[in-house]
């Protein structure tokens, strides 16, 4: 007798319908076992990837606060995502309207412009209820500890990861700002040390577990972003990792599929296999390979699982 | 009431105060306005009321007009009600028919509308003339005092207050939880500014409280309750089992060699091992072992007994229970110390993660020569000399936005001092101190820190450090220098982390107990932050050491040594007098419902089930007037400050 599946609304935001599928595909499948239907809010959009800390720039704000609004217009009081960067902008601006009168003001006196057409009727719907802040925004991490529960995953993992020496790499976006933005303490975080143990993963502690990976500066400033993202691997490599975990894009494009121009500026850098939390997630619930996307990776990680190296070996 | 139907002769005193209030107040009209008021008999202005002068013209105007009371229009009664109060006394008038017209603290400074401040002076004066036409003359309270004072802690501090007080031939209590008196100080190794040895400057003292034929040594004792009033304290002491007889032990050791048991040991900051059953430290009063029960194996023979089994004098009791010692005083001094601001909720400098990194206190420790390393200093990872030792102040000290909002104020010195003493044990070593700012503030102290630049080529960098991690056998730190703007990485073999004092672990329950008001970082409040530093506001209970506030020894000795002072005045009058500006319950009137008795913080009020009236302890009742307040029926009123008091003063002020 099948259970039936308990609806959830998924915000997978734009690098995981891009560049980072493997993220989204690796979550959709462990949540599908875990027992939940993924609904992605309707017409979502970005959600700004980066929260306007400009006071003045309250149009940053639209998008996010319309997202939700969209969320609690489909009837529901809580979204989650797996990328650091859309939950720290969609928690963040969920504090701002409750906490900001003003902002509150603003940010909904901008979506009452909102249409919505009826692509079949071609009717306009322009009547919106206004957003105030109200739908819970999980991080998959925060939405495991506190609504699944390790038990469970303990309860389903078909494959043992015991194998994998692992470090967890929070980034910033998880912890900051501190207070009830943050998914842990920030200076002392755990929960992605507990998940990884509960899926069976070896962990490691290392210190450079919340230092940035230097984020846009890839853009602008490359060398920088660089030498922070080796600093990180460094750091892992030395404290006995095979592999370092992560949940954002942006840390994983710096961290990963940069790793070629890590290797032209730090000559002695070996490579350092890293894997978003959703694929160990998958893989230690037996999610087939060919889902984990793992052929997407800069860095192979093919060994790291115990799986033979079909790709060719790149660093 | 109303003082026999006869009306009352006021006089009115409008001061100056200078400048202070003339400049924004008009004064001169203020007196001549007031001239018409009803019962005002005479009327006046003054450039200084409180000077000479100024009381004798009140003096001789009290006789001249035959004054029944009268006001000062001034500055806040908290400063001068008493000086005129006593003026009222020299004239033979009661002290109780004088009011004070705050015109200075609510009035001219804080307005600047001269017009404005002057009528609100006028009606401020109107309302005390109200209230004081209605004012009884009262007595004070007269209360016996029981010459016998409780210490509670029993570090330099208590011991200090304990032993001026029984110098002053008063017999005191000393009550140490812990099983040996001695405190913090005891476990420090040299103290700032002179580099005297801690324990040999500490010891003597220890010795002499021990000693004293005033003093009762109560160590392994916690106070259980307290009840009763300034003069007359009942209290209930619990003395817990030691499971070893104090008398019978001759400390030869025999019990220690043979436990199985090995903790951490406290004193040592645990940095070495104990036994179950220990001596905390060789100089340790009473000279006697404890046996831990919560680490013993179990006191039954057959788990274990090795103990009891080798005592040659049979000191040893496993059939100890706790008991309860009443005693009763008339004083108690709290000198309940302080603790260290814990490593853990430093996260970004590995909470508690690395063994290198140690606390001030660690640090007394391996630096003492009666330490774990025998004065060698050597760092706890591996027994190695460190050859590099940087020290962080300011660790979760003035940061209110994480920490701890105060300066913890000796951490300064005592840094300067830990990298001095490093400097002397490791000459080739280097010490680097990260700091904020290094104030030293007292006697010798700039001296004893130009000396740790100059003479031992400490390094001082000025900036905060934002992470401490490990790399191999490396501490690496990273920091910011301010004065060159720089971000800086420093390795490091070792570090020291100058942790914020903070208030007792567990203190609440204590303080609770003894109704002592605590401010927002939990220090113990005194009851004047400048006039009255070494008294609670709650009548009969004196602060001492860093229960207070952060401080240095000598300011902590200072301290103890001015709250024995000040017990010895209590203890020197006859009969204690109490303000009789109470509030009575009128029986009549009182129908029992005893809403009034929680609202009353210090206990005062009780319920007579059987008369069904609350009765008031009179020496308890500090004339708050919250249960007047809450009184549905009007019983509850403050003399001098009944209701027909309050009511005609706001008419007087809203008539204009």
């Amino acid at each position: 007798m099948e259970n039936k599946k308990v609806k959830l609304h998924y915000y997978p935001g734009c690098t995981l319908k891009e560049k980072t599928t493997n993220l989204d595909d690796s979550t959709r499948k462990s949540m599908e076992i875990l027992g939940y239907e993924l609904i992605e809010p309707e017409n979502w959009t970005c959600c700004g990837a980066e929260f306007p800390l400009n006071e003045e720039k309250i149009i940053g704000l639209a998008a996010p606060a319309r997202i939700l609004r969209q969320v609690k217009i489909e009837g529901e009081d809580k979204v989650f995502t797996v990328c650091s960067f859309c939950f720290n902008v969609l928690k963040r601006t969920n504090e701002a309207l409750l906490t900001d009168p003003l902002k509150y003001k603003r940010v909904n006196a901008y979506l009452k412009d909102d249409i919505k057409i009826n692509h079949e009727t071609k009717d306009k719907t322009t009547e919106f209820p206004e957003y105030e802040g109200d739908v819970k925004v999980y991080h998959l991490l925060e939405f495991i500890r506190d609504e699944i529960g390790y038990d469970k995953i303990r309860s389903m993992l078909k494959r043992d990861l015991s194998n994998i020496k692992i470090v967890p790499y929070y980034g910033c976006r998880l912890l900051r700002p501190k207070g009830n933005m943050s998914i842990d303490e920030p200076d002392d975080p755990t929960i992605f040390e507990e998940f990884l143990e509960n899926i069976g993963c070896t962990v490691l502690d290392f210190p450079f577990k919340q230092e940035c990976c230097g984020s846009y500066l890839s853009v602008s400033m490359p060398e920088a972003a660089t030498e922070a993202s080796y600093n990180i691997l460094r750091s892992a490599k030395l404290n006995g990792a095979d592999a370092v975990a992560l949940s954002c894009p942006l840390c994983y494009y710096n961290l990963d599929r940069r790793q070629n121009r890590i290797k032209e500026q730090f000559l002695e850098f070996m490579g350092m296999p890293v894997l978003f939390f959703t694929q160990l997630l998958a893989w230690a619930l037996g999610v087939e390979e060919k889902i984990l996307g793992l052929d997407q990776h800069f860095c192979s990680p093919y060994s790291v699982l115990g799986i033979d190296d079909k790709s060719e070996v790149k660093i | 009431m109303s003082n026999n139907g006869k009306k009352k002769r006021i006089g009115l005193f409008v001061c100056h105060c200078g400048v202070n209030i003339a400049s924004v107040v008009d004064v001169e009209r203020v007196a001549k306005e007031m001239e018409n008021y009803p019962d005002i008999t005479f009327s006046t202005n003054y450039v200084y009321m409180c000077s000479d002068p100024g009381q004798q013209l009140i003096l001789d105007t009290i006789k001249e007009q035959k004054l029944d009371a009268f006001i000062v229009a001034a500055c806040s009664p908290t400063l001068h009600e008493k000086t005129f109060q006593d003026v009222a006394k020299l004239a033979g008038l009661n002290p109780y028919q004088v009011e004070i017209a705050n015109i200075r603290e609510q009035g001219s400074w804080v307005h600047t509308d001269k017009e404005k401040a002057t009528q609100k002076a006028i009606k401020v004066v109107k309302s005390m003339v109200e209230k004081v036409r209605a004012n009884e003359s009262l007595d004070p309270i007269k209360i016996d005092v029981n010459r016998r004072a409780m210490v509670i802690g029993a570090g330099i501090s208590g011991i200090q207050a304990a032993i001026d007080i029984a110098d002053h031939g008063y017999e005191v209590l000393l009550v140490e939880k812990d099983p040996s008196i001695g405190g913090h100080m005891i476990q420090l190794s040299e103290t700032f500014p002179t580099l005297d040895c801690s324990q040999c400057i500490m010891t003597p003292k220890m010795v002499e409280a021990s000693r004293h034929p005033k003093i009762k040594i109560m160590t392994y004792h916690e106070v259980e309750s307290i009840s009763g009033f300034v003069g007359n304290f009942n209290v209930r002491i619990k003395k817990k089992p030691r499971y070893v007889d104090e008398d019978l032990c001759t400390m030869c050791g025999d019990c220690e060699e043979v436990c199985p048991q090995v903790v951490q040991d406290e004193f040592n900051m645990g940095l070495s091992y104990r036994k179950a059953i220990y001596l905390p430290f060789p100089q340790a009063i009473p000279g006697t072992y404890t046996l831990d029960i919560d680490s013993c194996l179990g006191m039954w023979p057959v788990r274990c007994g090795r103990c009891k089994e080798v005592c040659e004098p049979n000191a040893i009791d496993y059939d100890q229970k706790e008991e309860i010692i009443e005693e009763q005083v008339g004083a108690i001094v709290v000198s309940t110390g302080y603790d260290l601001y814990t490593m853990k909720a430093l996260g970004e400098y590995g909470g508690e993660k690395y063994d290198d990194v140690v606390n001030g206190l660690e640090f007394e420790r391996i630096l003492s020569a009666s330490g774990p390393t025998g004065g060698e200093v050597l760092r706890p990872s591996d027994g190695k000399v460190p050859k590099h030792v940087v020290f962080i102040q300011c660790c979760g000290s003035r940061d209110p936005e994480n920490h701890n909002p105060y300066c913890s104020r000796i951490c300064c010195m005592y840094t300067a001092k830990h990298a001095m003493l490093y400097k002397h044990r490791v000459p080739d070593g280097n010490a680097t101190v990260f700091y904020i700012d290094v104030r030293t503030g007292g006697k010798r102290f700039e001296e004893f820190y130009q000396r740790a630049v100059e003479e031992d080529d400490v390094l001082y960098i000025r900036g905060k450090v934002s992470k401490i991690f490990q790399e191999g056998d490396k501490i690496i730190i990273w920091g910011s220098d301010t004065l060159t703007g720089k971000k800086i990485e420093v390795e490091a073999d070792m570090v020291v982390l100058a942790m914020a004092m903070v208030k007792s672990e567990n203190i609440e329950d204590l303080l609770k107990k003894l109704k002592i008001n605590t401010d927002e970082s939990g220090w113990l409040a005194e009851a004047h932050p400048k006039l009255r530093p070494v008294e609670s506001l709650n009548a009969g209970f004196y602060l001492a050491g860093c229960a207070h506030g952060p401080k240095d020894i000598p300011d902590t000795v200072a301290q103890a040594s001015a709250a024995a002072a000040k017990i010895g005045d209590l203890f020197a009058q006859e009969k204690l007098l109490h303000e009789p500006t109470i509030v009575p319950v009128n029986e009549e009137l009182c129908s029992g419902c005893g809403i009034c008795v929680p609202v009353c913080p210090y206990g005062a009020r009780t319920l007579d089930m059987e008369e069904k009236v609350v009765k008031v302890n009179e020496v308890l009742c500090e004339g708050c007037g919250a249960c007047a307040a809450a009184c549905p029926s009007g019983a509850a009123q403050q003399r001098n400050q009944t209701d027909d008091q309050i009511f005609s003063m706001v008419k007087a002020i809203l008539k204009g």
